[in-house]
């Protein structure tokens, strides 16, 4: 690439390269894998519905609500792709009944705890808020793509790209909106 | 490889370019390597890039898929 990274004015990830995939590592059947991803959307379906509570200005309500929804969308087709894996419903207790044990406190994507981003988020300006997104979902897409790389199972590497597609769309629409704060 | 691997061309895209590309294809259409240090990949890189310094290139290349074009920075 002419002129290096320097020369690249895209987003850019941060970590090194095993960021985030300890997460995964607990995982050993794709369902699991499912389930743990389901669990980071949970987090981050919070994340935005409370920053979008927290918002005075409408538009900017309705856009981290519509981003929640999004959220809530990929969660169903979690659900949706375990049962395509497994052959079976999987029960209301989903994802409990997949893995034995959830991980501590609600993580979200890119892998921050939801309490710990809301508590940061406090008396932040639209534009910071946005920033901080961006910068969790761009690691999230990082990490989706490495994931993708990495799994070597056709079924794991389908659950990663749907989920990397998915978050390369969330930064267009997130980035669209910080251009417009500027 | 062979002999006829140190005559094949390599072109030199603008980052622009890359980004086109990229946007077009799915992930697993492509290597994308990042050959800096990693202390540079911990501080920024490319979204997907696999990191792997210039020194380790000539020990790992196996990682990559030679069917694939592969993107270096």
């Amino acid at each position: 690439m002419k002129g290096g990274i320097r020369a690249w004015e895209g987003l850019v990830a941060e970590g090194i390269p095993e960021a985030g995939m300890a997460y995964f590592s607990p995982a050993t059947r794709p369902q699991e894998m499912i389930a743990l991803a389901w669990l980071l959307e949970d987090g981050t379906c919070k994340f935005y519905e409370s920053i979008a509570n927290m918002m005075e200005d409408q538009e900017a309500r309705g856009f981290f609500h519509d981003l929640k929804r999004s959220e809530e969308n990929h969660k169903t087709t979690l659900w949706k792709m375990c049962e395509e894996i497994s052959g079976r419903t999987p029960s209301s207790e989903f994802p409990a009944t997949v893995i034995s044990g959830k991980p501590a406190g609600d993580v979200m994507e890119g892998g921050m705890v939801v309490s710990e981003a809301l508590k940061w988020s406090k008396g932040k300006t639209l534009k910071e808020i946005l920033e901080l997104s961006i910068s969790l979902e761009t690691n999230s897409y990082d990490l989706y793509l490495k994931m993708e790389q990495k799994a070597e199972d056709r079924n794991s590497k389908q659950i990663f790209k749907t989920l990397s597609d998915e978050e390369k769309k969330h930064l267009e629409r997130l980035t669209s909106l910080f251009l417009k704060t500027l | 490889m062979s002999i006829l691997d140190y005559f094949k061309p390599v072109s030199t895209w603008s980052a622009e370019r890359i980004r086109k590309f990229l946007d077009q294809r799915g992930s697993g259409e492509y290597n994308l390597i990042d050959v800096r240090q990693p202390e540079e990949y911990e501080q920024g890189h490319l979204p997907g890039a696999q990191l792997i310094p210039v020194g380790e290139l000539p020990n790992r290349l196996a990682e990559l898929d030679p069917t694939k074009p592969t993107i270096v920075y």
